[in-house]
């Protein structure tokens, strides 16, 4: 499913800035994001992307401006809050961030049980199930995170960021640690996931995948977003001079 | 006929099961496996809360045995015994007891014969000795005068001093400013104890941060995924609070059995003289102690996590 246009977005961004002491990471930000859309977050490193991340996810606050995440003012809420917005934001990792003492099916039951008490352990074990086949992984359930390839690591990831199915996926740097075949395999995950209607965003620096996949491309420059690009639109990644 | 909305019964039974499976399973469970995975490094604070409250129930034990050895001075002290001369008519003694019996400051008197402060001295410590080590019967007959107010004692033995039946050379027991000091003697104890269990406190409590610090940052992995799968605070935090809870509370087990442990000793080494040095220690009231010191375990290690949790954790 290609996005629509004209649904009503999940992520909105409305001139956010974010400082870390004196220096500016994020610049007056205007973002939107739709359900279904699959968007790339690029730029040069130190452009912005991770904290653009942080802030939907609400692990930092904006210096200013309004982040609204499934209705949620992710800039106001208190933290007893924070917990209801995290459950609608799956996250993926580069370092994929398992568990090593759990199983791959307890690492995505695991994350559906903290999150939600009321999830048996016969419902949480089938879902993650689901989970792990529809990655591609529903034989290695009973693996460790040590007995995995990274790729399949971080399919686990990705069943885990998804298992609760949350209407919004971020992903910071995915495929860094993998090799282009596996960073591919990796992307057409996140493609069937935003055909699931889940508004998927991606920070990358893989040019590669970016170019010949043609979806939307956001660009960062030093905080500052310079660049929307709609799917089927992409042009040539100037940004890359500079990185 | 069109269609009909079923409103299906809510499980409410089997989601009280659920949720309380997992919060055994994920608050408790997880708890009791880290407690356990780490007692090498929870050590230091378990033998050191374990110390201080064990140091807390003898500390306790012997603060009671103070303020009941202070009801019963205060008891002592406004009890004014005048001492009969020997020899003393008896209706002269009468008519002292009556004239005393009827002052409004008097609550009340008795007469102690020679032979009734002989019996009471045998069973007193100290005194036994001195009642075995005299042929003939050197304590002397007493008016026993209880009065009503600490403050009239002085007023009361100026009033009897003079009186003929009474001994010239010991007239009465009356002792100015003995009370007194006492009181501050026991004051100056209890200001060195509370201050004694502030510094044990102090050293338990850093001493549990510091282990429930070392917790959160061995498994600031496992606390940040977490957090990022939407688990509430107290999910987070729960386990931590359990696993402070589980030491506090062997601490406590350890301290309780070592306070009543020693306790039911002395009671049972010390027989008659120990009720006389510590008044009011009974089975009972070591066993409340040690339920009390274990009830102090658990308060303490879980109250000390949840400070370091609000000091190094944030959402």
């Amino acid at each position: 499913m290609r996005p629509t246009v004209h649904t009503r977005p999940i992520v909105e961004l409305k001139s956010v800035s974010r400082a870390y002491g004196s220096r500016l990471a994020v610049d007056e930000v205007d973002l939107a994001l739709h359900p279904g859309e699959l968007t790339f977050l690029v730029g040069p490193s130190g452009a912005g992307k991770t904290t653009i991340l942080r802030l939907i996810n609400r692990e930092i606050r904006p210096t200013k401006g309004e982040v609204k995440v499934d209705g949620i003012m992710a800039h106001a809420i208190k933290a007893s809050r924070v917990a209801e917005l995290r459950r609608r934001v799956g996250v993926v990792f580069q370092d994929y961030k398992l568990l090593p003492r759990l199983t791959a099916m307890e690492n995505v039951a695991f994350g559906l049980q903290v999150a939600d008490l009321r999830v048996s352990d016969e419902e949480a074990r089938e879902r993650a199930l689901d989970a792990l086949e529809a990655v591609g992984l529903g034989d290695r359930g009973k693996a460790f995170p040590n007995q995995l390839s990274g790729g399949q690591q971080q399919r686990v990831a990705i069943a885990r960021a998804v298992v609760a199915q949350p209407p919004v996926l971020i992903a910071d740097e995915p495929t860094g640690n993998l090799d282009q075949d596996t960073a591919w395999e990796i992307m057409d995950l996140f493609e069937d996931i935003a055909a699931w209607g889940t508004a998927v965003l991606v920070a990358t620096h893989n040019v590669d995948i970016v170019t010949r996949l043609q979806r939307r491309v956001v660009t960062l420059v030093h905080g500052r977003l310079v660049r929307d690009q709609p799917a089927g639109q992409t042009g040539r990644m100037a940004w890359l001079a500079s990185s | 006929m069109a269609g009909v909305v079923v409103k299906a019964r809510f499980p409410r039974r089997r989601l009280v099961r659920i949720v309380a499976a997992n919060l055994a399973r994920l608050l408790f469970g997880a708890a009791t496996r880290n407690w356990a995975r780490n007692i090498g490094s929870t050590a230091p604070a378990l033998i050191s809360m374990a110390l201080l409250l064990l140091m807390s129930g003898l500390i306790g034990l012997t603060a009671f045995t103070l303020h009941n050895l202070e009801v019963q001075q205060a008891s002592q002290a406004s009890l004014l015994h005048v001492y009969l001369r020997d020899g003393a008519p008896q209706p002269d003694v009468d008519a002292l007891s009556s004239r005393l019996q009827a002052d409004p400051r008097v609550a009340r008197v008795e007469f102690v014969s020679k032979a009734e402060a002989l019996a009471r001295a045998q069973n007193t410590p100290g005194l036994n000795d001195i009642a075995q080590a005299s042929e003939s019967n050197p304590f002397p007959a007493s008016l026993d005068v209880q009065v009503k107010s600490i403050n009239d004692v002085g007023a009361i033995d100026a009033l009897v001093r003079g009186e003929t039946v009474v001994d010239p050379q010991q007239p009465t027991s009356y002792d100015q400013g003995a009370y007194q000091r006492l009181q501050a003697v026991l004051f100056g104890i209890a200001v060195a104890g509370l201050a004694f269990l502030g510094l044990l406190g102090f050293v338990a409590v850093t001493v549990t941060m510091n282990s429930v610090k070392a917790a959160i940052h061995s498994r600031r992995d496992e606390i940040g995924i977490m957090q990022l799968v939407g688990a509430s605070r107290w999910m987070v935090r729960g386990p931590f609070v359990v696993e402070g809870a589980i030491t506090g509370g062997v601490s406590g087990a350890l301290a309780g059995l070592g306070t009543f442990g020693l306790a039911a000793a002395a009671i049972a080494l010390g027989s008659e003289s120990f009720v006389q040095f510590a008044p009011g220690i009974t089975t009972t009231v070591a066993a409340v102690a040690a339920a009390l010191v274990v009830a102090a375990g658990l308060a303490l290690g879980s109250g000390s996590s949840l400070l370091t949790l609000r000091r190094h954790m944030e959402s």
